[in-house]
């Protein structure tokens, strides 16, 4: 279906700017950000966007299936409500945009001073079933070597 | 799982018990039609007649929070069918006189009369799983969030072990893991009582282990769970650090959740959005999404596959491991400088004894499935071929035990709670995407037509459901598919927030809430007061 559409916008176009549309799409094989299956498939981009997804027929997981999460909920990726900045909360108790650096120094100071005051034992980290493994693996070794515990979990409970 | 996603297409018998897989992992069930198409008989033990129940050869109509008793009461048939396979007993496992005594008195007519499942449907089950030489068990959270999803679970393997259905082609007892990489979270270390590749903390050569690697010695006691962490925020926890949960929203009682938050001293969010989580956070880090970052995840068959970046991340946002790797250099720990994604894989797969044989190069292909112990070593798509992890596999004696709470005449309802199809968790992302909203965009509470006039509610019309907990207003709709005395509700709306009902328990081993089982009361919202209020 997809490919269909694509067919048709370039049928409509003329035969030069057909080519620079062709030469701009670029395809990456990657796995699908939603469900344990892990179905492989190949997004299609051009100019920083997502435009498709065609499953991956050599997907060992999914062998050229995909369901409709897969297929067609990505467009989140270019939603407007995405965060492009950080933010930190003032005194005001509202939440302002930040640079990284004051951010990250802000989110670390925290850190620091929760540790000084009430001891190794009072932070906790949660990591996600969402992200790569680097992450999960960066925020376990973020607790156990910045505070020496295994106060640290994912969200597999609940 | 035990056995790799293929080994769906080959069972004789595929017994599926609390899982709606064709909504919640669509692309397996297209494995297990193709199981059904070649001829495979299907077992479905469930509380609501899904999709799959349909599809089912025989169809167990479970009351919720029932599991052990029907799976004791299979067993019991199974040893007095004589359908045991003797010599996998003699040489694989241990505690079986003691099991036989044990399900003496747990006979299908005790099994129906906990369950509901009438007695001879549970002695076709247990003659037909037992007596196929090739039968797989496939479950999902409908059996683990439960306070006795660790009962649930040692229940369902007595029935493969005594039949010897595990460790070959088509058979085997396959959890179906739910996020795209919660088995990869559990593989790196998040976890309160194992360390990477799951090394147990209370190991002092463990210890001794990550002492060398990490430059730190690390406590010796396991730490607390998510669940005891946020009991005691305001406590003991003062400060906490969540990345990519929207923990307001997918934990059970979520007034208790939006309190503990509240009450920490620090609190730091990476997220992709302002989730109702992150709103309550002191500093919010916005962070890559999935097609803007490398790395792996580990799929629900132990396999490792690569995730590469395919757009320009919005704005300022980061990777995941770039931003803790920034926290921690400024809180003035060691060893966090990767200037990449690929030593950090290398870093976990060193450490960890099921992905030492692979690293970030030899990962790329996508066909390794833990474990890999060693260099050269080809992966493991299916467990426990020749031996069990800890040698023989141990019968377990379990008992059935009563939901937390259990319906009374104040609340006569057991509401039950999973996935929908066209959403996923607390659609922070599917919330987004223009095309699935059209498809599904409210909840609705999925009530027998009977109890639709038993408790004065209209099809269509609303409907105010209230816990010991909390209270929600949602829309009704009238349907078979929930037995009487028993609705249904997905938790992905964060304006139905069906949460805030759940919570009574958890289970005292794992952890895990009790999120399938709240007994509730519905009655009728008077729909000109709704009007009004708007
Ligand atoms: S395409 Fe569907 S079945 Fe496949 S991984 Fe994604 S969500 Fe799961």
């Amino acid at each position: 279906m997809t490919k269909d559409i694509l067919m048709n916008k370039t049928a409509s176009s003329s035969a030069f700017s057909e080519q620079r549309r062709i030469q701009h799409f670029k395809t990456t094989r990657t796995i699908c950000g939603y469900c344990g299956v892990g179905c492989a498939l190949d997004l299609v981009t051009r100019d920083n966007r997502i435009i498709a997804v065609h499953p991956a027929f050599d997907g060992p997981a999914n062998e050229g299936a995909l369901c409709v999460k897969g297929q067609f909920a990505y467009d989140y990726v270019h939603h407007a409500d995405r965060l492009t900045y950080p933010l930190v909360r003032g005194a005001d108790g509202q939440l302002r945009r930040a640079t990284w650096d004051a951010a990250l120094e802000r989110a670390a100071q925290g850190f620091l001073d929760v540790m000084q005051k009430h001891g190794r034992h009072a932070a906790y980290g949660v990591a996600s079933g969402r992200t790569p493994s680097e992450a999960n693996y960066m925020m376990q070794k973020f607790i156990r070597v910045g505070f020496g515990t295994n106060y640290i979990d994912n969200c597999s409970r609940a | 799982m035990s056995n790799p996603l293929a080994d769906m297409e080959k069972p004789d018998v595929i017994f599926c018990i609390g899982t709606n897989m064709t909504e919640a992992h669509p692309v397996a069930a297209t494995r297990l039609k193709k199981a059904l198409a070649r001829g495979a008989k299907l077992i479905v033990a469930d509380p609501r007649r899904i999709r799959l129940a349909e599809m089912a050869d025989l169809y167990l109509p479970i009351r919720v929070g029932s599991d052990t008793a029907l799976l004791l009461g299979m067993a019991h048939v199974i040893v007095r069918e004589d359908l045991i396979d003797r010599e996998f007993i003699a040489t694989r496992t241990e505690g079986y006189e003691r099991l036989v005594d044990h399900l003496q008195e747990k006979t299908p007519e005790w099994a129906e009369s906990i369950s509901g499942v009438p007695a001879a449907a549970i002695e076709k089950a247990a003659i037909l799983y037992g007596s196929s030489d090739k039968a797989a068990i496939y479950y999902t959270l409908g059996i683990t969030e439960h306070i006795c999803g660790v009962e649930n679970v040692q229940s369902l393997c007595n029935l493969a072990l005594l039949s010897g259905n595990i460790g070959r082609e088509g058979t085997g007892i396959n959890p179906m893991r739910g996020q795209n990489n919660i088995q990869g979270a559990g593989d790196s270390g998040a976890l309160p009582n194992n360390y990477v590749g799951f090394q147990p903390v209370t190991e002092p050569a463990n210890q001794a282990k990550f002492e060398r690697a990490y430059g730190r010695k690390i406590d010796l006691e396991k730490g607390i769970t998510k669940v005891t962490a946020l009991e005691q925020c305001g406590d003991t926890i003062h400060a906490m650090l969540i990345d990519g949960e929207n923990t307001v929203v997918s934990d059970p009682d979520q007034e208790h959740c939006i309190h503990a938050l509240k009450s920490l001293e620090h609190f730091v969010v990476i997220d992709i959005f302002l989730t109702e989580t992150a709103e309550l956070a002191d500093v919010v880090l916005p962070a890559t999404s999935w097609a803007e970052t490398d790395g792996h995840f580990t799929n629900t068959e132990r396999r490792i596959q690569r995730v590469r970046k395919a757009v320009e991340p919005p704005g300022e946002a980061k990777p995941d491991w770039w931003i803790i790797g920034q926290l921690a250099q400024r809180m003035g720990m060691a060893g966090f400088d990767y200037d990449s994604p690929v030593p950090i894989f290398n870093e976990l797969c060193e450490l960890s004894p099921i992905y030492y044989g692979i690293d970030w190069e030899l990962a790329d292909s996508g066909q390794y499935h833990w474990p890999i112990p060693y260099r050269g070593h080809p992966g493991t798509p299916r467990l426990h071929e020749n031996e069990f992890i800890n040698g023989r596999g141990k019968f377990s004696f379990t008992e059935y035990r009563d939901p937390a709470e259990t319906i009374d005449d104040e609340y006569p309802l057991w509401l039950t709670t999973g996935r929908r199809l066209e959403s996923y968790h607390t659609r922070t992302q599917t919330g987004r995407s223009a095309g699935l909203n059209e498809l599904l965009p409210e909840e609705m509470l999925e009530v027998h037509p009977a109890d639709v006039a038993r408790f004065g509610l209209r099809d269509g019309g609303w409907a105010k459901v209230s816990s010991r907990r909390g209270a929600v207003e949602v829309r009704v709709k009238a349907t078979r598919r929930s037995p009487q005395g028993t609705v249904f509700a997905s938790f992905a709306f964060a304006n139905v927030p069906i949460n805030a009902l759940t919570g009574s328990g958890y289970d005292p081993i794992t952890h895990t809430a009790e999120l399938k089982v709240c007994p509730v009361q519905v009655e009728p919202v008077v729909e000109e007061a709704l009007v009004a209020a708007d």
